[in-house]
């Protein structure tokens, strides 16, 4: 009898500690990689340092100079632009895409196989591909619009500061839409074709359909994607880096390359850091707001 | 308008925006095609409009072949690449599915603190890894970048499987208990199965944000020797004179991969991301 209450118990106790070994690996691989980095970028963001030898506590003094610190500020705003405008693009066309494909058309897969190619191509082929295109010198779009006697002088396009920042947007644009289409066409085609036709009985337009059937049902799979799109933009580096590198002047200057360029270019790795944990803020607050936003009544 | 022109009119409008969209994916690609077989003579010395190559030639894929170690660049991106996808999809199973069949305390807060990792910024985890790298050493080695990326891909794969394994009915897991299979048992020989084309999903997509990363391997990879694909493509275009045409060769040769991997998976990624879905 004793022996079995014991058994029970330990029966009890190991399948109260199965969940966390199935989490471990995982968690445990976080809490080295993601969640010690993050503590350490904050820790430094209190210190004048070199990371060296130089260890000098300036308490907020960081926090207070990235405020007011104009081309923070700047480079910020330059974020808000660019993330608002490149993911309403990858909304945009992923949606009119997606709700295309679910159509009743022929040569299905070889249209999606084409839509999605952007995305299957690395960041540093697709920034110097268009940097070729837009080349200044032979560049192709140069080439043809002075062919056709559109502009009669070469345009640097990546290094005028009144068409870097749209170009840049464009492209960002172009690699991304891709993900959302995928992520919308997923979700579309779990919904089931009963609810359609019936509201086409009931003589719903196609717009009223897709308001009242296709968005209430994509919410769910919308919000995720809303917020890590949103996040993964307003945090992109390697496609501005290698296009324009922030530049010409600051045209093209958004936060996280302000920050790559304080912390390794002019090695103030405490300012950096400083300003790191305040995009951190900002991203967690765009994630709480949109689910704020977007959750079911 | 009769319903049936009306669709048929919606129809048209629909294969003509395909058709503009796809142009508009193929252009800038083809373009790249086209440069790859061009010679340096051909690119710098065109007069007036030159489309296509005077002769097209395979040559400058065999000199780039020759003059970079780009066969060392492949090698060391796929083991880096493929051996974080393998280890992280692991983990993300084993995570995903904990998540999706157990209660248990601080499973809210891991599920949301899973997507509250994709907001830290990215270039703020650099010095760290730099740190933690050079003192276990493995700066520099390509199990530290393999490690270093498996971080990345973990958490946002864990959400996805964990979405895959909610769509299947916790039912089966009884039964299999019933009948005396242990949990990792139940989970290795029944749902996981069931799940493959979620799994084949979130494979894709973890293969392809670690092929396709730059900054990380920029800064933990800067040894000639040991540069992944893409950072290398990178330093080819540092040289004071950039030669396009090798840049686009290279630019070819190191999508190869991903687009393979698409090719040969597509079916399984459309049919895995329509069963499980992102959810929340």
């Amino acid at each position: 009898m004793k022996d079995n209450t014991r058994n029970v118990s330990r029966n009890r106790i190991k399948s109260m500690l199965t969940p966390y070994g199935f989490i471990t690996p995982a968690c445990l691989t976080i809490l080295l990689l993601v969640v010690y980095p993050i503590l350490y970028g904050i820790y430094i963001s209190f210190f004048d340092t070199n990371l060296v030898n130089k260890w000098d506590f300036v308490g907020l003094r960081y926090y207070i100079q990235s405020l007011t610190d104009s081309s923070f500020l700047h480079s910020l705003w330059k974020t808000v632009v660019f993330t608002v405008t490149v993911v309403s693009g990858h909304f945009v066309f992923g949606f009119i895409f997606a709700s295309i494909l679910n159509m009743k058309i022929k040569l299905r897969t070889i249209f999606r196989g084409i839509l999605i190619l952007p995305w299957l191509f690395p960041d540093v082929v697709i920034a110097y591909l268009f940097k070729w295109i837009l080349n200044t010198q032979s560049g192709i779009v140069n080439e043809l619009l002075i062919h056709f006697g559109l502009i009669s002088e070469p345009v640097g396009w990546l290094s005028t500061s009144a068409t870097a920042f749209p170009c840049v947007i464009l492209i960002c644009i172009w690699k991304g839409y891709p993900l959302v289409m995928v992520q919308i066409l997923a979700g579309i085609q779990t919904i089931s074709s009963d609810l359609y036709e019936a509201a086409e009985i009931d003589g719903a337009s196609g717009w009223q359909r897709f308001v009242y059937i296709t968005i209430p049902a994509l919410k769910p799979i919308l919000t995720t994607i809303l917020i890590l799109d949103t996040v993964w933009v307003f945090k992109q580096f390697t496609m501005i880096w290698l296009l324009t590198a922030g530049g010409p002047g600051s045209s093209t200057m958004v936060s996280a390359i302000e920050i790559y360029k304080n912390a390794f270019s002019y090695f103030k790795y405490g300012l950096a850091s400083a300003q790191s944990v305040y995009i951190l803020i900002i991203c967690y607050l765009i994630g709480v707001v949109f689910r704020r936003l977007l959750r079911d009544d | 308008m009769t319903k049936k022109s009306k669709n048929r009119l919606t129809l048209t409008i629909g294969y003509l925006i395909l058709v503009i969209g796809c142009l508009a994916v193929l252009l800038p690609l083809s373009w790249m095609v086209i440069t790859s077989l061009k010679s340096m003579t051909d690119i710098t010395l065109s007069k007036g409009l030159e489309l296509f190559p005077s002769g097209p030639t395979l040559e400058n894929f065999s000199n780039i072949w020759k003059e970079y170690p780009i066969a060392v660049y492949i090698k060391n991106s796929a083991i880096a690449v493929g051996g974080s996808t393998i280890f992280g999809v692991i983990c993300a199973s084993l995570c995903g599915y904990g998540l999706s069949r157990y209660e248990f305390k601080g499973k809210a807060f891991i599920l949301s603190f899973l997507l509250v990792t994709q907001m830290f910024p990215a270039v703020m985890k650099i010095i760290p890894y730099y740190k933690i790298l050079t003192s276990i050493h493995l700066n520099n080695t390509r199990i530290g970048l393999l490690i270093v990326y498996a971080s990345f891909s973990i958490p946002f794969c864990t959400w996805m499987m964990y979405g895959y394994f909610k769509s299947i009915p916790t039912g089966l897991d009884e039964a299999a208990r019933v009948d005396g299979s242990s949990a990792f048992h139940t989970f290795y020989r029944i749902i996981l199965p069931l799940a493959l084309p979620g799994l084949v999903a979130t494979v894709i997509y973890a293969f392809l944000q670690n092929w396709n990363e730059y900054m990380f391997a920029s800064v933990l990879m800067s040894a000639e020797e040991k540069k992944t694909i893409t950072y290398a493509i990178s330093t080819m275009a540092d040289s004071y004179r950039i030669q396009w045409n090798y840049l686009m060769c290279a630019a070819i040769i190191s999508s190869v991969p991903t687009l393979a991997i698409f090719v040969v998976l597509q079916k399984h990624l459309i049919a895995g991301m329509t069963s499980g879905a992102v959810k929340e």
